[in-house]
């Protein structure tokens, strides 16, 4: 091999296209989403109170178009993304525990095995 | 043996979801050395492994392959580009024969004839089963037919992970003639493995894990037992 080998390897590597991700997306969506739910119920709170402190009819859809109407959007949209990141996290958390319970019961009827077999080679 | 690293890492920590395996690793391989990952169970020796071979993104540092950031890069291109990866459990197709096994590695571009004559002269046994079903064969032939359609691909980086699991002493040390006659090939090597003594005479440098860390990392020849009962005691 292995100039020629580790030289087209390098060129291959260098050709790689990169994406540049990182295992970080699945915490900055449940961010965005906690953000958005925030952002939205303060966008149709406040599109709600412009609505209702005017008495000009084109004023008031536009206030609920574009804050309520808007707000209700993100709010459902980041509730969504909210529920989807933080049960992923707890099932995931339920899980490892799982294994790991699973893990020390092994281990136990293991050593108990141990101790039958000690006792009836005596 | 070259003086530059081949594949770093670089302050890597990776983890599942918000629990951390690793915490900051660091280490590195040059072309053609043998470096063994040691550690105990649950050191985080799959999880490194599933970082360099792209599997796994780290959450923080830099994976380094032949002078290039490719922290982030895809399994399957690291995969096509070289970097080989032979996980716990042999990773071979059960249900097909040995020759089919083969001609799955064909994907690299080679040609089955070639690969059928490398892997039986390098491997006599598996050409006698050659029509047989993987999964009915030996706990070692199935690892030495991983191995070879591993190095059909002609990789510039081979990761093995638990390359002796389930095996009699026997066939482990066998393998890890193998191995080291790939190491002599230029062919960079990384192993994962539980039981230390297995790969010591084997490899250059061994590296040391335990939590997650890096507990220590040198010659492998001057890892005493001391040390090994150290880390895998947690004294």
């Amino acid at each position: 091999m292995n100039e020629n080998r580790i030289q087209t390897f390098t060129e291959e590597i260098g050709e790689l296209k990169l994406r540049g991700a990182r295992a970080d997306r699945e915490r900055w969506l449940l961010v965005i989403g906690t953000v958005a739910l925030i952002a939205g119920v303060a966008m149709a709170v406040v599109g709600g109170f412009q609505a209702s402190g005017t008495t000009e009819m084109g004023d008031q859809i536009a206030f609920l178009a574009t804050g309520t109407l808007i707000g209700l959007a993100l709010v459902i949209a980041g509730t969504a993304l909210f529920v989807r990141y933080s049960l992923a996290r707890f099932l995931r958390f339920w899980l490892v525990r799982l294994v790991h319970e699973h893990r020390s019961e092994t281990d136990r009827v293991v050593e108990a095995l141990k101790q039958i077999e000690g006792k009836l080679d005596r | 043996m070259s003086t530059t690293p081949i594949l770093e890492l670089r302050n890597v920590r990776a983890g599942y979801g918000s629990i951390d395996v690793l915490h900051g690793v660091n280490l590195s391989v040059r072309a053609g050395e043998v470096v063994a990952l040691l550690g105990p169970n649950g050191a985080g020796k799959s999880t490194t492994i599933k970082v360099i071979s792209g599997l796994l993104r780290p959450s923080a540092g830099q994976l380094i392959v032949a002078g290039r950031d490719v922290t982030g890069a895809s399994a399957g291109a690291l995969a096509r580009a070289g970097l080989c990866t032979i996980p716990e459990g042999r990773g071979i197709f059960p249900n097909l024969t040995v020759r089919e096994n083969l001609l799955m590695a064909t994907f690299a571009g080679h040609k089955l004839s070639d690969i059928e004559e490398s892997t039986y002269s390098r491997f006599p046994r598996l050409g006698e089963r050659r029509t047989q079903l993987a999964g009915t064969m030996s706990g070692g032939e199935q690892q030495m037919l991983s191995l070879a359609r591993a190095l059909a691909t002609k990789p510039a980086i081979l990761l093995l992970d638990e390359l002796s699991m389930g095996l009699a002493p026997i066939i482990v040390a066998e393998l890890y003639n193998q191995v080291a006659a790939i190491a002599a090939e230029g062919v960079s090597v990384l192993v994962v493995e539980q039981f230390a003594r297995t790969v010591l005479g084997v490899a250059d440098t061994a590296v040391l894990l335990a939590h997650g860390s890096v507990r220590m990392s040198g010659k492998a020849s001057e890892i005493g037992d001391d040390v090994l009962a150290g880390a895998y005691l947690g004294t």
